[in-house]
């Protein structure tokens, strides 16, 4: 759900190109961050490139955009979860099991992670390998399609929706990014990162192409643009009953296996920010017994239901996306800045070095910037709101840190100081002189 | 003999991460073409005013993800012995 929305703006051909232009920036941030997570090993990802190639002020805006991203990206999971689960049951209200779903998904994880991620992974196969074989069985015309419905719905609201429909376009890949974040706990990260990324981001690219095309040839545009369970709305239109069953499963479970990895990100990212005292350090406890950051975890519960409250699935998807191209700005950004910082390309600093840098870095932040533009077209209170949180979070947390004079250490990490830096130190070192 | 074993398991099993890799592109290129073939075909009295923004925008995915697979290909065949990464 969420990406379909780029069919109410700019109709099938609108989707289209909002799918290649969103993808083209997400092949791009994939390859960034490829290179950034395999070269800091942290878990903290954007955050941390952010903090160490950036700044303070940039890191929290970032740490900040990563809580909210996948935080109203939980709550949008949990809405469609509840939507299915009426679908089914129709005297179910939808706020209720909205708001049991969080409870159960942050209970999953104050408990722990591993088992609730390697569910996450079971149930999202399984969804893949269904609108695959779904997929095949349209192309090779075992499912009777509607051709019609792609002239019918092509650019509905002409050449402006072509450009609308892009601010859409990122829930097709929304937090792929993420599998770098995974850098701390892989045996070889250097390896695993990029190799990860690069697979992860290829199944996405396949499997929105092919969720596009089946939606647009089984429903008729108009109801494809407002649709909260698109798949699940497809297979019941192809009236074969083993596609309804397994992507109305397949839609609900992918949606809880979501939420659950939302959970698990956001409270990571707000952990970090206590850790590091951008927020109060009382978060940052971890839990005894289950070795989970365990007030992180409850504390992503207030906030999604704040989020889930609203009701209003394209106003949470409209927060998530606005957060998420602020980090798609600023990760490029960190690799550029990377780059200059430490041009070595020596396997301790920099194991993968990512092809047709920094240019493409430039495109990708080109790109992020366009598609925040779009959202002007329905959602500039929004836009407007997200620029002032996130502009007061990245002063204030600047000033706050430029007082407390946290250095990075190099060393630790195993890396050489970065280029610039001895200049900086002898120039201290003179003054020091110079004082005594 | 047991460094002959190492280095025969070890290009093993970057071939493997070759072909899985090849794989997924080969489907992404069979995927992505024929989507905007059947899209474009139905829709060509409006799309083919501005056809050209689909082939250059597929066309950046496939170049850019294909150097990208090959440089982590170039990567880890570099680094597998130093970090040991099929032990």
């Amino acid at each position: 759900m969420g990406w379909n929305f780029t069919v109410a703006k700019g109709g099938v051909l609108g989707s289209l190109l909002a799918m290649l232009v969103a993808g083209t920036m997400y092949v791009i941030i994939s390859l960034c961050a490829s290179e950034l997570g395999s070269a800091t090993k942290l878990a903290g990802g954007p955050y941390d490139w952010a903090r160490l190639f950036i700044g303070p002020g940039a890191a929290a805006s970032v740490g900040l955009a990563v809580y909210m991203e996948y935080i109203a990206l939980e709550a949008a999971d949990a809405i469609v979860v509840a939507f299915i689960a009426q679908s089914i049951f129709p005297e179910l209200q939808v706020f209720p099991v909205t708001l049991l779903v969080i409870a159960l998904l942050t209970f999953i994880n104050y408990r722990g992670v591993v088992a609730a991620l390697t569910l996450n992974f079971v149930l999202t196969m399984i969804a893949f390998i269904a609108i695959v074989v779904f997929f095949f069985a349209t192309a090779f015309g075992t499912v009777n399609i509607h051709p019609e419905y792609l002239f019918q719905g092509a650019l509905p609201n002409g050449m402006i929706g072509l450009f609308a429909a892009l601010q859409f376009g990122p829930w097709f890949y929304l937090g792929i990014e993420g599998a770098a974040m995974c850098a701390e706990e892989c045996k070889h990260p250097s390896r695993a990162v990029p190799l990860g990324q690069q697979a992860g981001m290829i199944t996405l690219l396949i499997g929105a192409a092919m969720t596009l095309y089946l939606c647009a040839v089984l429903i008729p545009a108009d109801l494809l643009g407002v649709s909260v369970y698109p798949l699940f709305e497809a297979a019941q239109n192809s009236g074969i009953f083993i596609f309804v069953a397994l992507l109305g499963l397949g839609t609900f479970l992918t949606c809880v296996a979501s939420a659950n990895g939302c959970v698990c990100d956001s409270s990571r990212s707000w952990f970090a920010l206590s850790r590091d005292n951008y927020v109060s350090s009382w978060f940052s406890a971890v839990h005894p017994k289950y070795n989970t950051p365990y007030r992180a975890v409850i504390f992503t519960v207030p906030v999604a239901i704040g989020f889930a409250f609203s009701g209003f699935l394209d106003q949470v998807i409209t927060f998530s996306i606005i957060s998420g191209l602020l980090c798609y700005v600023l990760i490029p950004f960190s690799l550029i800045r990377f780059r200059k910082l430490f041009p070595q390309t020596t396997s301790r600093v920099r194991p993968f070095v990512g092809p047709l840098q920094p240019y493409i870095a430039y495109f990708a932040i080109v790109i992020a910037i366009t598609i925040l533009s779009t959202l002007f077209w329905g959602y500039k209170y929004n836009l407007i709101f997200a620029f002032v949180f996130y502009g007061i979070a990245y002063f204030y947390f600047s000033h706050r840190h430029k007082s407390s004079n946290i250095e990075n250490n190099w060393t630790e990490m195993g890396w050489p100081l970065p280029r610039g830096s001895e200049n900086v130190r002898t120039g201290k070192e003179a003054m020091g002189l110079g004082d005594e | 003999m047991n460094n002959h074993a190492t280095k025969s398991k070890y290009h093993r099993k970057l071939n493997g991460d070759t072909v899985l890799v090849v794989g997924m592109l080969v489907l992404l290129v069979s995927v992505e073409g024929f989507i905007i073939y059947k899209i474009l075909a139905e829709t060509w009295e409006i799309a083919g005013n501005f056809f050209y923004l689909y082939v250059i925008f597929v066309g950046l995915i496939v170049v850019i993800e294909t150097i990208g697979c090959l440089r982590v290909r170039e990567s880890i065949k570099n680094h597998m012995f130093e970090f040991k990464y099929y032990d």
